[in-house]
């Protein structure tokens, strides 16, 4: 079977047509197409519809959206505040405050323990022998104090 | 109108379309109108031989003029609309084809009586086996049979070509590949559909 042959065997599927009149009806259905198209609802009206029949089964009332947004609205800020790379000025409100009254210590003289020559015989009638700290009297001064 | 008449229908002046489209791009709707009417019956055929389905055909001829409709803003003329609406339906087409895994059942539209003159027709229900006198609806189950082994893309240069009658060049701008693999294309359809209609081989 030449080319030419199949093509001409092939060419007679040109005589399969629709009606006549399927043509003029292909216009009219054309412009409903087209209306309906109008008619159809944008795919986020169609997902609200669906949100909104769907919470309708939970029975949640109205007010609950408004509720839940403003407390997610807050959860957001509290978060946000409590970052802390969010704010450099709030770190110095929990750094330690080294700016107390320092700690005085008084200086005082260590504590010897030392007999002292004998006091003449003397003195010794008039000055009783005593054990002297370091060859003063002791310190009868108020203890340390911090 | 029916597709015997398609070839003759190319000669229409392009500066009719030039018009139309303009008005149309002008806000004029009736304008598109006349577009509609001009070339559904060449774009029924394209989508019709593509799909074997009447119901498939006709869906799909609406979306492409829908889509045409859409976008006639955007068209520039750097083809002609013949062109440019051609290559809307062989796309869209072809995409519907490649998504209906499964094979539908043949829809087919009831050949035209004129067929029992066209000589074409009686030759080759004449070379058939003699034995069985073969009738215009075995012919056309035959016919589209042979047409479904085809690939999509065979397919579609089988029906520009060989049954609507449109030049190489002009498919080859329609599918926006070269002239020398629309001739390919319809060189190996050829030798398969041979082989599927080798019934009707000349003694």
């Amino acid at each position: 079977m030449s080319d030419e042959h199949t093509h001409r065997i092939i060419r007679l599927k040109r005589y399969e047509n629709p009606p006549e009149e399927y043509y003029e009806e292909f216009l009219r259905e054309f412009h409903y197409r087209q209306r309906a198209e109008l008619l159809k609802p944008s795919l986020k009206t169609l997902l609200l519809e669906r949100f909104s029949s769907l919470m309708l089964e939970f029975r949640v009332p109205a007010s609950a959206y408004a509720g839940a947004t403003v407390l997610a609205l807050l959860a957001s800020v509290a978060i946000w505040h409590a970052s802390p790379t969010t704010s450099s000025t709030s770190s110095a409100s929990y750094a330690v405050n080294y700016s107390q009254t320092p700690i005085t210590i008084q200086k005082m003289q260590p504590v010897s323990l030392r007999v002292e020559s004998p006091v003449s015989a003397d003195q010794s009638r008039l000055f009783p022998t005593s054990y002297l700290l370091q060859a003063r009297p002791a310190n009868h001064e108020s203890p340390l104090s911090f | 109108m029916n597709n015997a008449d398609m070839t003759a229908d190319l000669d229409t002046p392009l500066n009719n379309d030039k018009e139309l489209v303009a008005r149309t791009q002008g806000g004029d709707p009736r304008a598109f109108d006349e577009l509609i009417v001009k070339y559904t019956p060449r774009l029924y055929g394209l989508v019709y031989h593509m799909t074997s389905n009447h119901e498939d055909t006709n869906d799909l001829l609406q979306d492409v003029f829908g889509k045409a409709y859409r976008s006639i803003c955007s068209f520039r003329g750097k083809s002609s609309f013949s062109t440019w609406m051609h290559s809307i339906a062989v796309n869209m087409t072809i995409n519907f084809l490649k998504k209906r895994k499964r094979r539908q059942h043949p829809s087919l539209n009831d050949p035209d009586s004129n067929i029992e003159n066209d000589p074409d027709f009686i030759a080759a229900t004449s070379n058939a086996d003699p034995r069985h006198e073969i009738s215009i609806h075995e012919l056309q189950k035959k016919l589209n049979a042979a047409m479904a082994k085809l690939s999509h893309d065979h397919r579609a240069v089988v029906t520009m070509f060989d049954i609507q009658g449109i030049p190489h060049a002009e498919i080859a701008k329609i599918i926006g590949i070269s002239e020398g693999t629309v001739r390919s294309r319809l060189f190996y359809a050829h030798r398969l559909l041979q082989n599927s209609l080798a019934e009707f081989r000349k003694p």
